[in-house]
């Protein structure tokens, strides 16, 4: 998923995050700036409880599956120049050329991606972005940050996400500079997100004695897996 | 000067190749012949055999809703270290707590931790397991993959990737942690108890009297 980040919601987070108390517990956690990162999360989770809940339902609920699974097709192969790239810097040149042939099958043959044609053919889908690249590169993710809107932030995929904007070629095409094509886009990309995951999130929250603590360690795992591209070395080698 | 029948110049130029030949044709079936030897390590074929008995439990429509959650759970205990678990949930502050609130814990934990493994197994409903491989943690643990194939979905879809982490001691295997899509469950849990105890000024009977509402309010 890409968003779009401004950087002024970075420095604000960050000016917020500074009049964070550290416990030893937060500091363990490489979570310096917990207190605020607990309040930012609480307006998040309400955010999400007031609008893209319900709106994920009822989008689960109206829209066919066939045409949602369209949506998503199209959202992804729009997503796919910004892998591409990502691909090369990390050096993952079978990768690159899974995620060429990608493009160019599901936006000529899939109908401008419509129809997820590489998939069928046994060419998988897989995502990459530049905090993933940086940190292939070897920088450390940095101090764990939630933002407003944005949710987990920390500073490695925070500059990933700034970046990995310039190198979608849709923001070079005139045409598609208008506003909404970007709040559009960014909307339906969280849209089509939650709703997929509208099950597996809910389950986390019912399940959770602490969800702000659960978040941050299903982020982490989640993002270490991308980084490792599945690859094993995710999981903790032993127990205390 | 005496000539070799002509037989015997073919023979004579063709044995190395043929020999050559036989080398590879037995080193290829006996090659053919060890692969189905590294089939399945004993995690590999632990976790077919027990799990998909699980997805069975689930996916029989023949019992009620409490004896399917009834058998899964005893299933769930039979495939599982809960214990292990338990103790790992609890990170540092397992070292200063009393016994008696490890005890209790131990109790709290289990329960909790059926209602939640139920949850997340009721997802694979309907669903058959495959075994991808494995991979070595230590002498004694491997972590076996698999995915979920789910017929519902197009043959496009990405199956989702359900990993193990099995561990054999005292001569019995058993699962202490899975993943879906690289994410640990146990981990998880550590991280949440550890953060609320860390808030809790480390106070154990606090965490198992949340933990015995949150099993309730599961269920």
């Amino acid at each position: 998923m890409r968003k779009f980040l401004p950087f002024a919601a970075i420095l604000a987070a960050l000016c917020l995050s500074a009049c964070g108390t550290s416990s030893p517990d937060a500091l363990a956690n490489n979570d310096p700036y917990e207190a605020t990162n607990r309040e930012i999360f609480a307006y998040n989770q309400k955010l999400d409880d007031w609008t893209l809940h319900p709106t994920a339902r009822s989008y689960n609920r109206n829209i066919p599956q066939p045409l949602r699974e369209s949506i998503h097709n199209t959202l992804t192969t729009l997503d796919l120049p910004v892998t591409f790239a990502n691909d090369v810097l990390q050096g993952e040149s079978k990768r690159a050329t899974q995620t060429l042939t990608r493009f160019t099958l599901n936006s000529i043959v899939g109908l401008a991606g419509l129809f997820d044609v590489a998939s069928g053919m046994g060419i998988p889908e897989h995502s990459e972005d530049f905090g993933q690249t940086l940190a292939v590169w070897g920088m450390d993710e940095g101090p764990y940050i939630v933002l407003p809107l944005f949710g987990p932030a920390p500073p490695r995929d925070a500059v990933g996400r700034v970046v990995d904007i310039f190198f979608d070629p849709t923001i070079y095409i005139r045409i598609k500079q208008h506003p909404w094509w970007i709040v559009g886009r960014n909307y339906f990309t969280l849209l089509d997100l939650r709703a997929r995951n509208m099950e597996t999130v809910d389950d986390v929250e019912r399940n959770s004695l602490d969800y702000y603590a659960a978040t941050r360690s299903l982020y982490r795992q989640y993002r270490a897996n991308e980084i490792h591209n599945g690859a094993p070395g995710a999981p903790q080698p032993s127990e205390e | 000067m005496y000539k070799f029948p002509q037989g015997h110049y073919v023979m004579a130029a063709t044995q190395p190749l043929r020999l050559m030949l036989a080398i590879l044709v037995l080193a290829a079936g006996f090659a053919g012949f060890l692969a189905p030897a590294q089939a399945a390590t004993p995690a590999e074929q632990y976790i077919t055999d027990n799990v998909q008995k699980g997805l069975t439990i689930l996916n029989n429509k023949q019992l009620s809703k409490d004896q399917r959650r009834t058998q899964f759970q005893v299933f769930l205990l039979g495939l599982t270290d809960i214990k292990t678990i338990a103790d790992y949930t609890l990170g540092q502050y397992r070292r200063s707590a009393s016994p008696d609130d490890l005890a209790a814990f131990d109790d709290a934990f289990k329960d909790y931790a059926l209602a939640v493994y139920q949850t997340y197994f009721n997802k694979f409903s309907g669903q058959t397991l495959q075994v991808t491989g494995s991979y070595p943690l230590a002498a004694d643990e491997s972590v076996v993959k698999t995915v979920m194939i789910d017929p519902a979905k197009s043959h496009e879809a990405k199956p989702l990737e359900v990993d193990f982490r099995v561990v054999g001691r005292n001569g019995r295997l058993a699962v202490i942690d899975f993943s879906v899509e690289g994410v640990w469950l146990r981990e998880m849990q550590r991280s949440e108890f550890t953060s609320y105890l860390g808030q809790n000024n480390g106070d154990v009977p606090t965490l198992i009297s949340s933990l015995k509402k949150k099993a309730q309010q599961i269920r």
